[in-house]
């Protein structure tokens, strides 16, 4: 009876928010297989079946994996808790550092009402992003890693959750005034080695989903990290279901001499928020 | 009938295709010419106001005074949600798509063929905002691939007009200290820093300073600033520039710093003098004696530079206010014939229930009639444009009460809504009249003593505002601007709160709080036409041509500072319900020739 009920609404939400963009990328998948079939080449690729079984799987990955094959690989570690003590605040790590030549990282919650989490794009960072999101409801999580030779890696965690972490008002709402905190952060970096940094980042921030009651959706949606030699370090684009007061670790790949980055980010809005975090060079630490 | 159906259907879906083509190929990009020449242009509005000079009027004469009586709606759009409340905007029209603001600073992108959402942009507002007058706002400018609009934490906002996403946000004024923003921004050309974005603030009830603003619209980067009051400091290009006025001319000790004379309607601009003109609102605190002197810009009309910022001209139309007589009304130019002669003229409806003419060229007054009846706080104006006030009738000083905590109280016609309030007037081409939508009403109003703090309402005055006829308040009228003569008047039960639009077919358009649209013959006022569309209309229609058809668009939802500061006339308004909505019409195919 439980699962009959899940599978009901996760098929409704399915319907409901997403009808249009899955409406648009099936347009695109077909010109995209036209052009493949004048050019001679392969044609539509399987998706392989889900070791978690999720319902919505296929959709998942005809929506944010829409081209090249798909293999589940062991190299993609996503450790999650079994179960969420707090699912507004579900603390994630992706860590597919093992994997070369990464170019993106998709992070998809298959049965929150916005299943997209983020799109990470690590370009002289290590493939890791730990953070925290919000879960409606029990939900396979998907994390596809893309690399240079259009394969999808994916890796997986399922989240036990009691609902409402997408539909309730965020915290900061009992505060009249949570507007003058906007965008209040705290950052550390460190050195870990040689050739790689960690920095962790807390930004005061609604985050709100759109989907509580009269409040509109206002989250912050691009982040991105910089090199003092003006290098993009990781770009990422977020989404809805990132939790009140997102929490982000990343890991930055650095020279031996010391280094800043350069932090910047930019909510719904249009608010910016910019700020710089020095790493020691190696002889110092 | 059915292979007719077949048929139709076939060459609309080749019409779809090829629109479809042209406009994945052409982006959205609005250019400064088109803004200034909209008024000439019956495909599309972009501008408030029909045309930077706002004259309302538009050329298209489709639709007239015989075949009105077929307009019918096409569609309607709920804004939805349970922000409802007032809305007091007017809607943009470009390439088939119409841009419209509502209640609680939401903007919505439809496409007009369908009347289906292309996008909705909804501002996430601190908890603690402080509009004065309802959550309105009056309507949006585009320019480029972008619209803009304010919202009422007192920010602008630009957004790509494609999607709705936010391009860049720029912070007006303090909103903890009582400002916020519900006019429609100006856009204006210059030689010196291309086109800018010209916008006003609101607050005035709360002691902040009036100011004209100029932004870049590509970042939102500020170019120039001019405070309205006198001892302000200006700002070009990042530093200061010229102070307005002289410092104590007109206002003693401190009193300027919280002066007011907020320009909370926005602003027109006339492409022949090159001249911005926006209108200021009250002084603060209302109460009058707290603050002897002219208090220059409060109550006023000025004419700004946009090269620069500089006043060029400026016109109080209540010096030394004392009964909340804001000067914020719309400044509309004109060419104006009189005794054989063409005068550049521009006319402005003031809250005092004067109707004033001026030469736009250079602020001189021209002249004033009153177009409300039985007004007392003045017993005229004289041949240099300053009231002659009535001592009898400036609400009386409490210091010189017994207590000393309230002065005499006095009746005073018009009440602080105005002869006029915020709803623009319209202009004729065809007959030459101006249509001002007005309210018969008067207050009882005392004075209190007050001091400043941030965020708190500064008035120092307690008011109730009375209908002075039994059986109507809204009044509108047209008016011969050369001879100050009232043409025809239509008699409201209700207060008019909407904005009017006139047109080359001969028609005079406003809507009702009763929740009627009405279409008016220009020459007679005899009414053509109505249609009920379900809740009170406090904003101003539209009207355009696309597809060789005349459209109609009207916003509707019932709120407005009426109900929340009414008085006894609330009794008039009490059942009214809100809404939020904007209806579009036109006649149906093949009824245009009946």
């Amino acid at each position: 009876m439980v699962y009959l009920m899940k599978r009901f609404n996760a098929k409704l939400f399915f319907s409901f928010s997403n009808c249009q963009s899955v409406f648009l990328s099936g347009l695109l998948l077909m010109l995209a297989i036209s052009t493949v079939t004048v050019s001679g080449a392969a044609m539509a690729r399987d998706i392989p079946p889900d070791p978690l079984n999720s319902i919505m799987w296929t959709s998942m990955a005809e929506r944010f994996m829409p081209e090249g094959e798909i293999v589940f690989d062991d190299r993609v570690k996503v450790m999650a808790p079994f179960s969420a003590e707090d699912q507004f605040h579900v603390p994630v790590t992706v860590d597919a550092s093992q994997l070369d030549n990464v170019e993106k990282i998709i992070i998809v919650a298959d049965l929150n009402p916005i299943p997209l989490v983020m799109n990470m794009r690590p370009v002289k960072a290590l493939s890791y992003i730990g953070f925290r999101l919000k879960l409606q409801q029990t939900s396979p999580i998907h994390v596809g890693v893309k690399t240079t030779d259009g394969v999808w890696h994916v890796g997986y965690a399922v989240i036990d959750a009691a609902g409402g972490g997408c539909t309730a008002p965020a915290a900061a709402h009992g505060n009249a005034d949570w507007m003058r905190t906007l965008g209040q952060t705290r950052a550390i970096a460190s050195r870990t080695d040689n050739s790689s940094a960690r920095m962790t980042m807390r930004m005061r921030h609604p985050m709100d989903t759109g989907l509580a009651v009269g409040i509109p959706a206002f989250y912050l949606n691009e982040l991105e990290v910089k090199n003092s030699a003006g290098e993009l370090v990781a770009s990422l684009e977020l989404f809805e279901p990132v939790s009140e007061n997102p929490t982000f670790t990343l890991r930055p790949q650095v020279g031996i001499e010391a280094d800043t980055l350069s932090v910047s980010t930019r909510d719904t809005e249009g608010n910016l928020v910019d700020f710089a975090l020095s790493i020691p060079a190696a002889s110092d630490s | 009938m059915r292979r007719k159906h077949t048929l139709l259907a076939a060459a609309s879906t080749i019409a779809m295709g090829v629109a479809g083509l042209s406009g994945s190929v052409q982006a959205l990009d609005v250019s400064i010419e088109e803004i200034m020449n909209d008024q000439a242009s019956g495909d599309d509005i972009v501008s408030y106001g029909l045309g930077p000079r706002g004259q309302r009027y538009s050329p298209l004469d489709t639709l007239n005074k015989d075949n009105i009586k077929n307009l019918y709606p096409v569609w309607s759009f709920s804004f939805g949600g349970e922000k409802q409340r007032g809305q007091e905007s007017q809607p943009l029209i470009k390439d088939g798509v119409m841009y419209v603001t509502g209640s609680y600073s939401r903007m919505w992108a439809i496409d007009i063929k369908s009347g289906e959402e292309l996008w909705q942009y909804d501002a996430r507002l601190p908890e603690g905002i402080l509009p004065c007058c309802d959550v309105v706002n009056r309507g949006a400018a585009i320019l480029g691939d972008k619209v803009y609009f304010g919202t009422l934490d007192a920010k602008m906002v630009a957004l790509d007009a494609k999607t709705g996403k936010v391009v860049w946000r720029k912070t007006i004024g303090d909103y903890e200290a009582g400002y916020s923003y519900t006019a429609a921004p100006l856009i204006v050309p210059t030689d010196a820093h291309g086109p800018l974005i010209v916008t006003g603030n609101s607050g005035g009830e709360f002691g902040v300073v009036g100011a004209v603003e100029a932004r870049h619209p590509d970042t939102g980067e500020l170019v120039w600033s001019r405070p309205t009051i006198e001892g302000h400091m200006g700002t070009l290009n990042g530093e200061e520039s010229t102070m307005t006025g002289t410092r104590n001319e007109s206002w003693p000790g401190d009193m300027w710093e919280n002066g007011g004379g907020a320009t909370w309607l926005g602003g027109t601009y006339d492409p022949d003098t090159k001249l911005a003109y926006f209108g200021t609102g009250n002084p603060a605190p209302w109460n009058s004696y707290l603050r002897p002197g002219d208090n220059k810009w409060t109550s006023s009309r000025i004419a700004i530079n946009p090269e620069n910022g500089e006043v060029e001209w400026a016109f109080q139309s209540t010096p030394h206010d004392g009964w909340d007589y804001d000067g914020v009304n719309e400044f509309i130019s004109f060419d104006m014939e009189k005794d054989g002669e063409v005068i550049q003229a521009g006319a402005t409806a003031d809250r005092n229930g004067f109707f004033y003419v001026l030469d736009r060229t250079n602020g001189e007054f021209i002249s004033a009639n009153p177009f409300v009846q039985n007004i007392t706080w003045a017993k005229g104006i004289d041949e240099n444009g300053r009231p002659i006030w009535d001592p009898e009738n400036r609400p009386g000083n409490p210091a010189e009460s017994a207590d000393g905590k309230q002065g005499k109280a006095i009746f005073a016609v018009p009440s602080f809504l105005g002869g006029k309030n915020w709803m623009p007037m319209a202009y004729s081409q065809n007959t030459k009249n101006f249509y001002i939508p007005s309210n018969e009403w008067g207050m009882d109003i005392w004075n209190e003593p007050v001091t400043y703090k941030k965020g708190a309402a500064y008035l120092g005055a307690g008011f109730t505002i009375k209908p002075i006829f039994d059986d109507y308040i809204g009044s509108l009228k047209a008016m011969d601007p050369a001879t100050g003569q009232v043409k025809w008047e239509y008699k409201n039960k209700a207060p008019l709160w909407g904005g009017v639009l006139t047109t080359a077919g001969g028609l005079v358009m406003t809507g009702t709080p009763e929740g009627y649209l009405k279409a008016f013959d220009d020459e007679t006022g005899e009414e053509l036409w109505k249609f009920q569309t379900g809740t009170g209309i406090v904003s101003s229609p539209i009207t355009w041509e696309q597809d060789g058809e005349q459209y109609v668009a009207i916003v509707t939802g019932w709120g407005g500072a009426v109900p929340l500061w009414g008085g006894e006339v609330a009794k008039v308004v009490s059942y009214l319900n809100q809404g939020g909505s904007v209806w579009v019409f036109k006649i149906p195919e093949g009824l245009a020739s009946r």
